[in-house]
C-alpha cells in the first residue's frame, strides 16, 4: 500500500514538474489559453506574466513535493492544484470546447473535450491516493537526497522545456480550431 | 545502506518521466528528419483557383457569400482573437488599410471563433475591417489554415496570388509587393495600391505556401 501511495504522490509532482516546464518554453501561447478563463480585458504583458508565474507556480510546487514528501500540506496543495485542473477542463469542456488547453505546452496537442475532463479526474484522483498516510520511516530523507531530488526535478523541468521548444519549434502561431 | 522507500520509488518515476520525454524528443527528432511536417501545406497552392467560402459577419449577423473571381481582388486574413500574433497582424492591416495602401482590395478577416470570443481582443474590437466566422470547415481546410495568422491573396480572376503567414506592418507591405503579377505588356501589376518599399523584400518568401 505504501509502494502504491508513494508512486502516486512522485508522479503527480512529476507531471506538475513537467507540466511547469513546458510551459515555460513557450509562455505566449499559454497567455492566450489563460486569456479564454480571464473575463476582463488586461494586456499581453500581464496575461505572459500570469502565464508564466501558473507555470512557476506548478514547477515550485511539484519540486517542493519531490523533495519535502513528509510535509502533509503539499500533498493537499497538490491534491487542491489537481482539483483546480478539473475544474479548469469542465469550463473549457462548456465554453471553449475544442480549443488547444496547452496543458503541457507544445509538448502535448490537447484540446478541451470530454477526456480532459477526465484525464483531470484521474489526476486528482491520484492526488487523493497521495493524501493516505505512509509509515514515516518510508518517507525520511537526508539532505543529500533532497539535494539530488532537487537536481533531478530541475533535469526533468528542464528536459520537459527543451522536449516542448523542439516540438514547438518556437512557432507562436495559434492552430485553428473548428 | 537501506535506501528510504520513498528515495527508491522517486527514482523510478522520475526514470519513467526522463523516459517519456525522450520519447517525445525522438519522434519530433523522427518527423523532423522525415519531413512530416511537410505533409500538411500552410495556405492554398499558389496559381489555384480560390475556394469559395461563406462566412457570418460580425458587424450585422448576416450570412455572407464570397465568390472569387468576381472582379475585385481580395486579401483574406486567418486570424483568431486569441492569438497574439493575430492581434499584431490586424492592427497592421488597419494601418495599411487606413494609409489607403490596401485600397481597391477586398480586406476580410476570417476566424474560426464566435462573435463573443471579439470581447477578448482590443485589436478585434477596435478594428473596422470586415471581419467574420466561417461556417464550414471545408472552407479552412481548402485554404489550408492550419494556423494561423495566414494572409491569403486573391486576384480578380479569383486565382490564389499569394498565401503566407504575416504579422508585422512591413510582411504585410511586402507580402502586397509579392502579389504583383506580370500583365500582358511584361510590366508589374500590384494587387493592391503601391506600398513603400524600405522594408526587407520577403518576396521571394511571402508566396511559399508550403512553409510553416
Amino acid at each position: 500500500m505504501d509502494v502504491l501511495v508513494l508512486c502516486a504522490k512522485t508522479a503527480v509532482a512529476c507531471l506538475l514538474i513537467v507540466a511547469g516546464g513546458a510551459k515555460l518554453a513557450d509562455p505566449a501561447s499559454f497567455a492566450s489559453t489563460v486569456r479564454l478563463f480571464i473575463p476582463l480585458r488586461i494586456g499581453w504583458p500581464l496575461l505572459s506574466a500570469i502565464a508564466v508565474g501558473v507555470s512557476l507556480g506548478e514547477f515550485a510546487v511539484g519540486v517542493a513535493s519531490l523533495t519535502f514528501p513528509a510535509i502533509m500540506a503539499l500533498d493537499v496543495l497538490v491534491f487542491a492544484i489537481a482539483c483546480v485542473f478539473v475544474a479548469v477542463s469542465a469550463i473549457g469542456y462548456a465554453f471553449h470546447r475544442g480549443r488547444s488547453c496547452r496543458c503541457f505546452g507544445a509538448l502535448s496537442q490537447r484540446k478541451f473535450d470530454a477526456a480532459g475532463v477526465l484525464r483531470g479526474a484521474v489526476i486528482a484522483g491520484i492526488a487523493a491516493v497521495a493524501l493516505a498516510h505512509v509509515n514515516a520511516a518510508a518517507l525520511q530523507l537526508d539532505a543529500t537526497a533532497r539535494v539530488l531530488l532537487f537536481a533531478a526535478a530541475a533535469l526533468l523541468a528542464m528536459t520537459a522545456f527543451t522536449a516542448a521548444r523542439a516540438r514547438g519549434a518556437g512557432s507562436r502561431r495559434e492552430v485553428v480550431a473548428q | 545502506m537501506k535506501v528510504p522507500l520513498y528515495l527508491a520509488v522517486a527514482q523510478w518515476t522520475l526514470l519513467f518521466a526522463f523516459g517519456l520525454l525522450l520519447i517525445v524528443v525522438f519522434r519530433q527528432l523522427g518527423r523532423t528528419l522525415h519531413k512530416d511536417d511537410a505533409v500538411v501545406p500552410l495556405g492554398p497552392e499558389v496559381g489555384s483557383k480560390a475556394a469559395s467560402l461563406e462566412y457570418s459577419r460580425f458587424a450585422d449577423d448576416t450570412v455572407q457569400y464570397l465568390a472569387p473571381g468576381d472582379g475585385q481582388p481580395t486579401l483574406l486574413a486567418f486570424v483568431e482573437p486569441t492569438c497574439p500574433s493575430c492581434e499584431k497582424l490586424v492592427l497592421a492591416l488597419g494601418t495599411a488599410e487606413h494609409s489607403g495602401e490596401l485600397s481597391g482590395l477586398r480586406v476580410l478577416l476570417l476566424t474560426s471563433s464566435p462573435k463573443s470570443y471579439l470581447k477578448v481582443s482590443d485589436a478585434f474590437r477596435a478594428t473596422r475591417l470586415e471581419c467574420g466566422r466561417i461556417l464550414a470547415q471545408a472552407t479552412t481546410q481548402a485554404y489550408g489554415a492550419t494556423s494561423t495568422p495566414l494572409l491569403v491573396a486573391i486576384d480578380r480572376d479569383g486565382m490564389v496570388r499569394a498565401a503566407a503567414p504575416a504579422i508585422e506592418l512591413a510582411e504585410v507591405r511586402t507580402f502586397s509587393r509579392a502579389c504583383s503579377f506580370p500583365a500582358a505588356g511584361g510590366e508589374s501589376i500590384p494587387i493592391t495600391a503601391t506600398a513603400p518599399q524600405h522594408e526587407t523584400d520577403l518576396e521571394a518568401a511571402a508566396p511559399a505556401a508550403g512553409a510553416d
